[in-house]
């Protein structure tokens, strides 16, 4: 009994603690396979690293836009980070030192990025940060580069509607 | 109908007009900024690179055309702060080692803007071409003018030409290698391969490949 109670507090925390920190380990079709399923009309997906300075600069203005439409069921916002597996701590770290309130996914398939990245995008180099819109799971801007607080917005709004 | 309601029809319609005329600009404006993020600038295969006069860490000046003897350049656009450049600071030094003697030297140029990122400003980069031991010149786009014409966008970008009439022409544009962490879990040698058929005259491969790097850094 002693022990079945012990097992089900285990169960318990695990579960309240996976809640906060889970961050799942994607490989390109899985991403792939993600974005798809979303059941949002608008889908923006924010290429990040812990270690890109222009990119760690940009998300507290995607926070403020990811603030303001989470609730819409229309709208989801992904963060996939290209931090290496092994640094999930420092990407946990990172999360909620800068309260990261968007799904973080790592995309970890670092040997098939000669894959993944054209498949993402034609013309992309693998230069980050990247966003990318969907409208209805069609790609509708690819977005090279930082992208500011007004932009960001601009095409939330044109793209929502 | 009154002329007064008239004129505040007609009056309503130029207002409707311009608004449309003013949603159909931005959109238009919109379109070309979507259009200008995903068209891929600089070097296609097959395109002659240009040459340049750019001040090495040493102080000097140098120019493709100083190598009179070489059959062609690795040209790897890299730099100090960013973490996937200086993970491949080594294979760098081993591609240099090993292809400079075949003929395809490397030239390393740094193109950030030290104003936008101080870690690559021109004495921290003469500070680790000295600590790493270089052995290939390392160049700082001074200005910022080089860089863009090869369409180099993110660091380490490398660029691999050929000599062929006396001009220098593009053969590869891309990755290294497919695994920037560990270099001795690498399955594809893009660099290597397409070297290696440049060598014994044969076809390339893979001319082009993508690899996660970091952004070019510009000051605003």
């Amino acid at each position: 009994m002693k022990n079945v109670f012990k097992i089900l507090i285990l169960l318990f925390s695990i579960s309240i603690f996976g809640q906060e920190n889970e961050i799942s380990f994607l490989k390109y079709e899985d991403l792939e396979k993600k974005i798809e399923n979303q059941e949002a009309k608008l889908t923006v997906v924010n290429f990040w690293s812990t270690t890109c300075a222009p990119c760690v600069k940009e998300l507290p203005e995607f926070m403020e836009v990811n603030e303001k439409y989470k609730s819409n069921p229309d709208f989801k916002m992904l963060l996939v980070s290209l931090d290496r597996p092994k640094d999930i701590e420092r990407v946990k770290k990172f999360i909620k030192e800068k309260n990261l309130t968007a799904e973080v996914v790592i995309l970890d398939d670092i040997k098939r990025m000669n894959t993944w990245i054209p498949r993402f995008e034609e013309n992309w180099s693998g230069e980050i940060p990247v966003t990318i819109f969907y409208q209805n799971h069609q790609k509708i801007v690819f977005h090279n580069g930082e992208m500011s607080l007004n932009q960001l917005e601009e095409h939330v709004t044109k793209y929502l509607q | 109908m009154s002329q007064n309601t008239y004129n505040n029809l007609i009056h309503f319609n130029m207002k409707n007009i311009k608004t449309m005329l003013l949603v159909l600009i931005s959109f238009c404006i919109s379109g070309i900024v979507s259009a200008q993020n995903t068209v891929r600038k600089g070097y296609e295969i097959g395109d002659v690179a240009t040459d340049f006069k750019l001040k090495n860490v040493d102080g000097k000046m140098v120019s493709l055309s100083d190598f009179k003897k070489a059959k062609g350049f690795i040209v790897v656009f890299t730099c100090n702060s960013c973490p996937y450049a200086i993970k491949y600071q080594d294979r760098i030094i081993e591609l240099d080692k090993r292809y400079k003697n075949l003929g395809y030297p490397v030239i390393a140029i740094q193109p950030n803007d030290p104003a936008a990122q101080p870690k690559d400003s021109f004495e921290m980069m003469q500070k680790r071409a000295e600590e790493k031991d270089f052995t290939f010149p390392y160049l700082i786009d001074e200005g910022q003018k080089i860089h863009p014409q090869y369409g180099a966008t993110k660091t380490p970008h490398i660029f691999i030409l050929k000599k062929e009439n006396g001009k220098n022409i593009v053969k590869y544009i891309g990755a290294i290698d497919n695994n920037y962490e560990n270099p001795n879990d690498v399955s594809e040698y893009y660099a290597q391969d397409a070297l290696n058929s440049l060598l014994k005259d044969e076809d390339i491969k893979t001319s082009r490949t993508a690899a996660i790097g970091c952004t070019i850094k510009y000051k605003k």
